[in-house]
Formats: C-alpha cells, structure tokens, sequence
C-alpha cells in the first residue's frame, strides 16, 4: 500500500512539472473562421506569408470652369507596392508609381518609386528605418490613398506648399508610446534650389515641388534633418507638427548658403459624425538674394518666404452600413510667393497675392477600399481654377 | 536676410530626449505568457480550449461578428481564478495592412470585454493602435452588436486600417464567445 501511495505521489509531481508546459504549447484549436488554425507557439511569428502585396490607384475626371475645352481624364495614379519580411523585426516596404497611364519621351507620364526603405525594430515602441520614405509632414503626406483624404485631388496646400507625395532618402527612428505620443527623427537628403527654373511656373505652382530630388541622383551634399510630433493619446483626437530644414545649396557655384525649411502644425478631431481638421504650413528658402539678382527679369524669382492652411468638416452619414456617404467642405488660403528678399537695387518683386479656395464635395465608399468622389473647386478671385471634378479611388 | 536654422543640432537634441527609457515604450514584443497576464492578473490557470463549431453555429457567428479582415491563428483558454472560473482568454491575428496584427483579448464570464492588448505590431504605419486611450473603447463593454468601428470604437486618424481590423477581429472574438462559449444565459446588455 505504501508502494503505490509512493507512486501515486510520484506521478502526481510528475504531472504538476508537465502541465505548465502542456499549458504553453497546447493552445486551442478554434476553427470557426476558415483561416484560422491552431496557435502552437507563443512567440508572437507571423502567420502571413512573407511576401505581401499592396496598391492604390486614383482615375479622374475634371472640367474646368472656364475653360471646358480642357476637359481630362486620367489615370492619376497608379501604385503597386510589395513588402518583404526577413524577419519578425526587419522588413522592406517597397511602392512604385506610374502617373497619367503611359510613361515615354511623347506622353505626359512618370514612372516614379515611392517609397524602398528597410524598417528593423529596435523594441515593440520603436524602429529605425533607412532607404527612400515619406517624410512624416502634415495630415496627408503618409496617408495619400485615396480613401483617406477628401476631395478628388489632394488639398492645394499639400500639394502647393507641402510637396506631397515628399520623400527623401536617409535615416530615421520612429517611436510610439502608450500615451498616444508617436515621435519621428531622422537625417535626409533635401532640395536642390539649383533646379529651380525662373522660365517656368513651376516654382510658383510649388516652390518645394520645383527643387526636390526624390532620391533620382540627389545631390548630397547638404543634408537636411527632420523632427516630428504627434498625439492621439485623446480618442478621436491627433495634434501634430513638424519641421524640416537643412542646405540647398548642394555645392553649385552661387548657390552656397541656402537652406530651406518647413513647419507645420495640424490637428483632426472626429467627434461622432464629424471629421473636423486644420492645418498651418509655411517654407522660407534663405539665400535668395543675389540669385534673384541674377534672374532679374525673368517670371518667376525664387520666393523667401511661402504658407498655407485650411480648415476643414467633413460629416460621415451611417447609413446603416460600414460604407458611409459623406459630404465635405474645405476652406484654404495658400500664397506660394508671400515675400522676396530684398534685392541689391533695394527693391523687392512683388510678392503674390494670396489664393483661397473654396472646396465642397460628396464621397461615397461604396465598398471597403473603394471610393467614388465628386466636387467642386472655387477660386474667390475669379474664374480661374475654378472647376468640377469626378474621382474613382482604390486601395488594397 | 539669412536664417540658418540648425537641422542636425535639433535632431541630436531631439533623439537625446526621447530616447528609450523615457516615455517611449521599451517592452520587447509581448509573449504569450506576458499578453494572459497582463490581460487576466488574477487568473491562476489558463486552459487551452479544444472547440468546434457546427454550420449552424458557424454561421451564427458570422452573422454576429459582420465583415471580417483577413486571419491568422487564433487561440483560445479558459481562464480560472482564486474563486473559480473568470472569463476566457484569446490570442488573435488579424491583418493590418500588409502582415499581421497580433493582440490578446480577455472576456469576462458576463460577456463584458478586457482591454486587449498588441502582442505584436509589424506596420509601418498605424502603430498608435497600441494607445491606452484607444484599447481602453473595448473595456466593459457587453454587447457585440456596438463594435463597429468609427461608429463604436473612435478612429485613430492615419491609423484606419489598423482600428478597423482590430475592431472587426475583436467583434468575432466576442460574437464565438456568445455562440459557443457562453454556459449562462445572458440578459439583455
């Protein structure tokens, strides 16, 4: 009797050492949604395969005001992107773009990559990141699908004053901690004010867009430095800016000592329905003087200084379904040329006058990933850039 | 006029004061073990759940949970306490964008639902989800049918895929539970 009470004992212990581990790799095998399948491991592996793919595109239409006879439609955009896991901490995010359907020397098409950067975690709240990525500058410049801003066409003050879609080439780290404080801090290529073309309106159109390099040979130079903050520690609530500066000059004869820099703040409150946001942005380029001097006469000086900003309510109809309806309306008053620098002959160019725009419209995400657009554009002074637009937008 | 503004010097200033150890979360990815104690503190065995579902139930859950993201695996433990059964703890995967959102959910024996928790975040965008502030919308809440995302559950702006798959996921987790394995009937939430 003692006998088997000793072995009884004995097989007791030896069933209490077993059941932790019994209880680690034994998980449930649940297999109510088709996909899924036993848990057998708690190290947090992957399940995905390692190799994803992912895109946007963006189709419009848009008719111009006073000029109907300009009347386009476009593939806008068109954007395959294909990510890679190396492992559970480093991957490659990876997306190229075509723009206006076709690409050659007689069509008015771009084939352009977007983003190739490797992003390796350093611990579960931050990562460093190094290749070509978006630079972390307002509401719209990292989240540009379609699906996640308003209005066909992206705001002009993202676009105009804030180059989006911005990316330079460099380093980085990200962090996000619990209390909703996401930070961003890097060191990049920036703009080369040599490409700046006093013969087009392209530098009036975007100052920014007119001299950045997209990483396509980019000069280096000068480097620039970013530094990003955002909060969303208040549900419904994002409070951010940023700022980013550094040379221009990149070593062209006449060019030594200019810099740009940009900072903006923005905000986005989504209080039930309602998709309320704002935005302030403003560049100044330094260094102007005598190349102004030396473009004398042409149409268009590089400007000193250059803003924007909006306000905007967007109110999200239910429905009944997760696909809402939802009208919007935008506010913007932007100025690509606000001030010039003092020139040796003690007069300054004429700085722009500012430009407001006035944007209402309708989308309707019909399914996930999937948006119809429609609005229309209107300039206050004058007719001028006034115009309809119509959009089909897709993101997977 | 000539500003010159120091691009590097603030970049330097600005990885000196937030560097790990201060605000920002220094956690390795969360464990399994960690995920069932952070989410159950006072549970003292957590016991794996064999389950299947008929058709029958299977579609009641679908019905229950609406549009789903992708999955991964999913696990599931009875949890027992000091005083007997307290809930069930779950291990989910749903897709964000491109890979897997790993988080952990507890649910309480009257249906109402824990805090969960990210176990692991693979995104390049969207990692706010791990905000105390957004995982805290689930906490309390009882019934499965207001877990709709933007609607229910606030959206994290710039983080919208991220809310809705973990919203979506969460909304299954509650609705398998109802189906199939919930023993006490329960009252209107």
């Amino acid at each position: 009797m003692a006998t088997l009470e000793a072995q009884l004992a004995e097989l007791k212990a030896q069933l209490a050492q077993l059941q932790p581990q019994a209880q680690k790799s034994m998980a449930a095998t649940v297999d109510a949604p088709a996909a899924a399948t036993s848990m057998e491991s708690p190290t947090p592996v992957s399940a995905a395969p390692a190799l994803s793919w992912f895109g946007y595109g963006e189709l419009n239409y848009t008719r111009p005001a006073a000029e109907p006879s300009q009347a386009r439609a476009d593939v806008g955009r068109f954007v395959l992107g294909a990510g890679y896991r190396f492992d559970e901490r480093t991957r490659l995010v990876s997306e190229i773009e075509i723009e206006h359907a076709i690409s050659s020397s007689s069509d008015p098409g771009e084939v352009e990559i977007e983003q190739a950067y490797i992003a390796h975690d350093l611990n579960a709240g931050m990562r460093a990141q190094i290749g070509l990525f978006l630079i972390p500058s307002g509401l719209i410049n990292e989240n540009h699908e379609p699906t996640r801003f308003y209005g066909v066409f992206r705001n002009f003050v993202e676009t105009a004053i804030i180059p989006s879609t911005w990316r330079e080439g460099g380093v980085g780290l990200q962090g996000n901690s619990a209390v909703g404080l996401r930070w961003d801090v890097g060191v990049t290529t920036g703009f080369d004010l040599s490409k700046w073309d006093a013969g087009s309106t392209e530098g009036i159109e975007s100052p920014l867009g007119s001299i950045h390099q997209e990483l396509a040979l980019a000069k280096a130079k000068d480097l620039s430095g970013y530094l990003a903050l955002q909060y969303t520690g208040i549900n419904g609530l994002k409070l951010g800016g940023s700022i980013f500066a550094g040379g221009a000059g990149q070593g062209e004869p006449g060019f030594t000592g200019s810099r740009v820099s940009l900072w903006e703040t923005h905000a986005r409150w989504q209080p039930g329905a309602w998709d309320l946001a704002a935005l302030y942005a403003r560049g100044h380029i330094s260094g102007t003087a005598a190349l102004n001097e030396a473009l004398a006469g042409r149409p268009t000086l590089i400007p000193e200084d250059f803003f924007g900003w909006y306000v905007e309510a967007a109110w999200r109809a239910r429905m009944g379904k997760p696909w809402p309806l939802v009208p919007f309306l935008r506010y913007e008053r932007f100025n690509t040329a606000s001030s010039y620098t003092m020139l040796n002959a003690g007069a300054a160019p004429q700085p722009l006058a500012d430009r407001i725009a006035l944007t209402g419209g309708l989308q309707w995400q019909f399914a996930p990933g999937v948006i119809f657009k429609a609005d229309y554009v209107d300039f206050t002074h004058g007719r001028e850039g006034d115009r309809f637009d119509l959009g089909l937008g897709y993101e997977f | 006029m000539s500003r010159r503004p120091q691009g590097l010097a603030f970049v330097g200033a600005g990885m000196a004061v937030l560097a790990p150890g201060g605000s920002v979360v220094a956690a390795e990815y969360l464990s399994l073990e960690a995920a069932q104690r952070a989410v159950f503190p006072e549970g003292t065995r957590f016991e794996p759940v064999a389950l299947s579902l008929t058709t029958a139930q299977r579609q009641a859950v679908d019905a229950l949970a609406g549009p789903q993201p992708p999955r991964g695996r999913l696990g599931a433990w009875r949890v027992e306490g000091a005083s007997g059964s307290v809930g069930f703890f779950f291990a989910d995967e749903v897709l964000g964008r491109q890979d897997f959102i790993d988080y952990a959910l507890g649910i309480n024996s009257d249906g109402s639902l824990r805090t969960p928790e990210i176990m692991a975040y693979r995104e390049s965008h969207g990692g706010e989800v791990r905000n105390l502030a957004w995982r805290s919308q689930f906490a309390q809440r009882r019934d499965g049918t207001r877990l709709r995302a933007s609607i229910d559950i606030k959206n994290i702006a710039g983080a919208t895929l991220s809310c809705e798959h973990l919203t979506g996921g969460i909304r299954y987790l509650r609705a398998l539970w109802q189906i199939a394995l919930n023993t006490v009937p329960q009252a209107a939430p």
